[in-house]
């Protein structure tokens, strides 16, 4: 389908039959829902590719499309997210509270994504952006937590209102709501705010440190699968608006001399540093596996923000590549939660323990997913790590260096925790008989996941020549490549050479560990345990407070930002009520009275 | 063709020739799991350190049963700790010895009328060495070890062999001596 | 490419048959330093060879998968390490990063492996190593920050051959607070004494080998030599110039290994939490001063 609002459509009416279908048939209705997503995936993935986008509007008024290759970029990435996430769709319905709802929620928010992602005209961004938030708004209380689904409106109104802030601001500045004419020309008084509100907004979505409340609430709460739609696909809208801030609009304010970069980047790329240590300490301490993978999706959100605040191509290039890379292993390592999930109904590591013996496959997911996640080859977080270290170490940023090698080694602590008491460790007896590896769709989407999670860490030249495309649209130089190498500030990558020496080494340790007598089988029970007779696996098996001892020494400090918030909170609904009982009284002619004369204080000057 | 064919016999030599070789590499570096159940444990600290130095016979100390090779029982067994040391040698991966220290493990030493001690250690685990002596000195200890090498050296050291081949006859005499346990719980074995 | 990889397994092997001699002569050191006479120097082969003679038991597929997995993954990380500007498996590829992130790899499988075995105690020893290395690695890599941003290049000979060319110092002694740092830094990553936490015999039966015997623990003391022989060479390229021919690189590396081996003996153990205070202290404020000093203003001896 080449025509943008066809697409949109005919995604928001499939919605709304699977809507219908699901009181005939609830899996009919998830069928739809998958065919939808991957149609939508499809076209976006061929027509970008071939770059044959028709966005000629005829039928919704008001409305106009364009097609860049940033945004064909995002909507492939996103629609992705969405048509692996539809394959789980089926098995999660019934778990859900209003599961009629969640198939029509779920194709509209992806036709209106693609609204976001493809409109030229600001207003109708923020109009898509709205719907956007008002329909993945009702898929979060679905499990049952209406107080995540609070919290999330609140933050995106915030952000939204910096959004629409921002639009008029450069609607004043450059007469025309056209993305591109507008921020084209930003300059003069206006600059420094429309560069914060735009920031502003981006990090609200995007769930960055101080606007980070939300994100962990959310995905901890959400239904399992939806989790994985937040991390992997919404929260990069996020992204895809701090692009704008950050590649599009000329950088603002003096520049620091010694590292070469504006202060406003600096700032942000500050900003960013923090985000990805309070995502990485939050992360280590979490005992609920959602949330972990959530604060985690708060850190890499992180390495997004240094990324593009550094506007050189390689770290550009580094962000870009960090948003697939991230999206693809988060998505993997929701999902293979959500399968674990699914039987045991519990994401608590403390209740889990030794799920790998009857889901091997589940846990290879889980494996590859978070070895790209801690940015370790062969898989594809190392590329995007390994360019924004480059453009780290070449801007000579000592303080943002600190927070990213302390955020990347901080990633093996947290993502190693799942794995170690949730699929590791000794076998729980009450999940020794009913456990079954996850069913084929579920599977399907996950290998799928697992073998993009591989081939983005070997062989990404042909992924980052699409990424130099967008660079060199947004007006910079593109980075040297060749079949095999990616060129970085310091030093040539060859991810192909790390993947195919990896191989070497473990086929080497193979021959050794074949070659050698055969080791005796025994049980998980039989360990040392110093002489002592144990038969309680629970005993055996340890998982709760996996990092105390780190955590004693940051855990007095943890809820300084929340409290923050809750008094802020507070200072809200005070001011609330102070409004309230001077104005909306009882007696109607005093509120009208206060009307009238806050009334006349606005228009003074215009009557004047 | 007839020669180079790869046939059971040959195997078996293949596989002794490989046991010799793994054999000097075993007896040069026997790792020591301390039972120290008693008061002969007392020799193994001069034993290890600057006056006798057991390093320089390739020996060491080690945590676990599974990286050990050879298992000290330093003195007299209660019945309580029986059981833990049959557990304790049973998870030692194989070849494994066992050395006994001391009066108390050959014929009950000192504790010989004991109502809660073993007599005889021989009958639960098969044991390699002896070294008598109640206590024996730490010169007996080191010649002990030495005695052990020797024995692998000369293929005496077969006592695992006869855990498996004798095994039933074990499993009796470590039932008699502490009974069935019926109830599977920390408090109760 | 053939011809590289074969280097590449060569400089494995060789890094190990080294490493492993030097282990047992470093034993014989630590022995005339306690009075004693001390194994003899092939020791450690011996060690291996009979554990890996031996007759293990495996607690599962994942047990046997991990260790595979970390030995692997360290003989892929040490097929990258330049021993001299000539012996070097795949020129221009040695990209610190690399070391840093392969040596992960073997680490994590290790830890798999580890966790897989059942034992509550191997878990508490990876987590102990964990938090050991998110303490140690940050002054290190700020350290290296600075010398990649002055070398200008992430290449480990690369680094190395700027040290050699005229003019410029050793970086041990243009930045001699990186440098400390990168001493205390190294003696974290090999686990030497004040930062043992993880392995603790008395405390939590060595860590993460309880469970191990026989072969698998055989693979990975195999593993554990090629590791600290890429750590140390990695600290002889980047500090002390790296080497212009193998003899100068086995004595560097000799002098920096004992050296360590004999500071190592004369200390305690910390504790874990102590561990990482430690290294956020002092170290981490050094590696910033440094990297302040060298970066923006350019004072380099």
């Amino acid at each position: 389908m080449a025509n943008i609002e066809l697409l949109i459509l005919i995604t928001l009416s499939l919605g709304l039959l699977s809507y219908v279908l699901y009181h005939f048939s609830p899996r009919l209705s998830s069928a739809l829902t998958i065919l939808g997503s991957f149609f939508v995936f499809g076209s976006v993935l061929y027509h970008g590719y071939i770059g044959s986008f028709d966005v000629s509007s005829t039928l919704l008024p008001y409305v106009s499309f364009s097609s860049s290759a940033l945004s064909i970029f995002f909507a492939v990435i996103i629609t992705f997210t969405y048509a692996m996430v539809s394959l789980f769709n089926p098995y999660f319905l019934k778990t859900h509270k209003a599961g009629n709802v969640h198939n029509l929620l779920f194709l509209s928010t992806l036709a209106f994504v693609l609204g976001v992602l493809f409109t030229n005209h600001f207003m109708t961004m923020f109009f898509f952006f709205e719907a956007v938030v008002w329909t993945s708004l009702f898929m979060i209380p679905l499990k049952g937590s209406k107080s995540a689904a609070i919290m999330y409106y609140r933050f995106s109104a915030f952000g939204s209102f910096a959004l629409l802030g921002a639009i008029f601001l450069l609607k004043a500045n450059s007469g025309t709501f056209l993305i591109t004419e507008s921020l084209a020309v930003v300059d003069g008084a206006h600059q420094l705010v429309i560069f914060i509100l735009l920031v502003v907004a981006g990090m609200a979505k995007l769930g960055a440190f101080p606007f980070h409340i939300w994100l962990p609430e959310v995905l901890g709460k959400a239904p399992d699968h939806t989790s994985a739609l937040f991390s992997g696909g919404l929260e990069k809208l996020g992204a895809f608006i701090i692009v704008f801030a950050l590649v599009r609009v000329a950088p603002v304010g003096a520049t620091f001399a010694a590292i070469d970069l504006a202060w406003s980047r600096y700032a942000v790329a500050i900003l960013g540093a923090l985000t990805i240590v309070f995502g990485t300490l939050m992360a280590i301490r979490q005992d609920d596996a959602k949330k972990l993978l959530a604060y985690s999706s708060m850190s890499n959100g992180g390495y997004m923000l240094v990324a593009f605040s550094l506007m050189n191509s390689i770290s550009v290039m580094g962000g870009l590549y960090h948003v697939l890379a991230h999206a693809l292993a988060s998505v993997a390592a929701f999902l293979a939660i959500a399968a674990v999930a699914r039987q045991t109904n519990t994401t608590k590591m403390s209740e889990l323990g030794g799920m790998i013996h009857k889901m091997p496959i589940t846990y290879m997911v889980y494996l590859i997913a978070i070895i790209s996640m801690a940015g370790i080859p062969p898989m594809g977080g190392f590329i995007s790590k390994w360019l924004i270290f480059q453009a780290v170490i070449n801007k000579g940023l000592i303080f943002v260096a600190v927070a990213v090698f302390f955020g990347s080694v901080g990633s093996f602590l947290y993502v190693f925790r799942p794995l170690a008491a949730l699929f590791l460790g000794q076998e729980l007896p009450q999940y020794k008989k009913t456990l079954k590896e996850a069913p084929s769709l579920m599977l399907l989407a996950m290998l799928i996941l697992s073998v993009l999670n591989i081939f983005t860490g070997v062989f990404p030249t042909p992924i980052l020549k699409v990424i130099n495309t967008v660079i060199v649209e947004m007006g910079m130089n593109e980075v040297v490549l060749t079949t095999f190498t990616i060129e970085g500030f310091n030093g040539l990558l060859h991810p192909g050479l790390i993947a195919l020496v990896f191989m070497v080494g473990v086929f080497v340790a193979f021959v050794i560990f074949i070659s050698l007598k055969k080791s005796k089988k025994v049980g998980l029970m039989d360990t040392y345990t110093a002489g002592n007779f144990i038969y309680t696996e629970e005993l055996m098996h340890y998982s709760v407070d996996f990092y105390a001892p780190l955590e004693r020494l940051y855990e007095k400090y943890i809820d300084i930002a929340r409290n923050v918030y809750r008094s802020l909170d507070h200072k809200i609904k005070e001011f609330a009520r102070l409004i309230k009982y001077f104005i909306f009284t009882y007696k109607p002619e005093i509120t009208a009275f206060w009307v009238v004369l806050i009334l006349i204080l606005f228009l003074w000057g215009d009557i004047a | 063709m007839n020669s180079t064919r790869f046939t059971e016999r040959n195997k078996e030599e293949i596989d002794r020739k490989w046991w010799e070789i793994g054999d000097y590499f075993r007896r040069n570096s026997l790792w020591m799991l301390m039972y120290c159940t008693g008061c002969c444990a007392i020799e193994l600290p001069p034993a290890m350190t600057s006056v006798y130095d057991m390093e320089r016979l390739g020996m060491g100390p080690m945590a676990t049963p599974r990286q050990a090779d050879v298992l000290l029982v330093t003195g007299y067994l209660s019945l309580k700790t029986l059981r833990r040391l049959i557990y304790t040698y049973e998870q030692m991966s194989e070849p494994k010895y066992v050395v006994g220290f001391g009066s108390c493990t050959i014929n009950g030493g000192i504790y010989h009328d004991s109502h809660a001690v073993i007599n005889r250690l021989d009958q639960y685990i098969p044991v390699d060495v002896y070294v008598a002596g109640c206590m024996p000195n730490t010169e007996s200890v080191m010649n002990g070890f030495v005695d052990l090498m020797d024995l692998m050296k000369s293929k005496k050291a077969d006592g695992w062999k006869r855990y498996h081949t004798n095994y039933e006859w074990y499993r009796e005499n470590q039932i008699a001596a502490l009974g069935e346990v019926k109830v599977h719980d920390e408090f109760h074995e | 490419m053939i011809i590289s990889l074969l280097i590449g397994l060569g400089v494995a092997l060789g890094g190990f048959t080294f490493q492993t001699a030097l282990g047992g002569v470093n034993r014989k050191i630590v022995a005339r330093l306690q009075k004693r006479v001390g194994p003899r120097w092939y020791q450690e082969f011996i060690d291996i060879f009979k554990l890996l003679s031996k007759r293990s038991v495996s607690h599962g597929w994942i047990f046997d998968f991990g260790v595979i997995m970390a030995l692997g993954g360290i003989i892929g990380t040490a097929m990258f390490m330049p021993v001299t500007s000539n012996i070097l498996a795949f020129p221009s590829f040695d990209n610190f990063f690399i070391f840093v992130y392969l040596l992960a790899v073997g680490m994590l499988g290790m830890a798999m492996s580890a966790s897989g075995s059942g034992n509550p105690l191997a878990s508490i020893g990876v987590m102990r190593a964990l938090t050991t290395m998110v303490a140690y690695e940050i002054p290190f890599m700020i350290v290296v920050l600075t010398i990649i941003k002055l070398a200008g290049t992430s290449s480990v000979s690369g680094i190395a051959e700027f040290q050699q060319m005229a003019g410029n110092n050793w970086f041990m002694i243009a930045l001699p607070l990186g440098f400390v740092v990168a001493v205390l830094s190294l003696m974290g990553m090999l686990g030497k004494k004040p930062f043992e936490t993880y392995i603790a015999p008395a405390e939590i039966a060595s860590g993460p080998m309880v469970e191990y015997g026989g072969k698998q623990l055989g693979m990975l003391f195999i593993m554990h030599e090629i590791t600290v022989f890429i750590e140390v060479s990695l600290f002889v390229h980047l500090f002390l110039g790296g080497a212009e021919n193998i003899w100068m690189f086995a004595i560097k590396y000799f002098l920096v290994y004992a050296g360590l081996n004999l500071v190592s003996n004369v200390n305690g153990r910390f504790k874990i939490d102590q561990v990482v205070v430690f290294f956020y202290k002092w170290p981490l404020a050094m590696a910033v001063v440094q990297a302040i000093i060298a970066i923006y203003l350019g004072w380099v001896i």
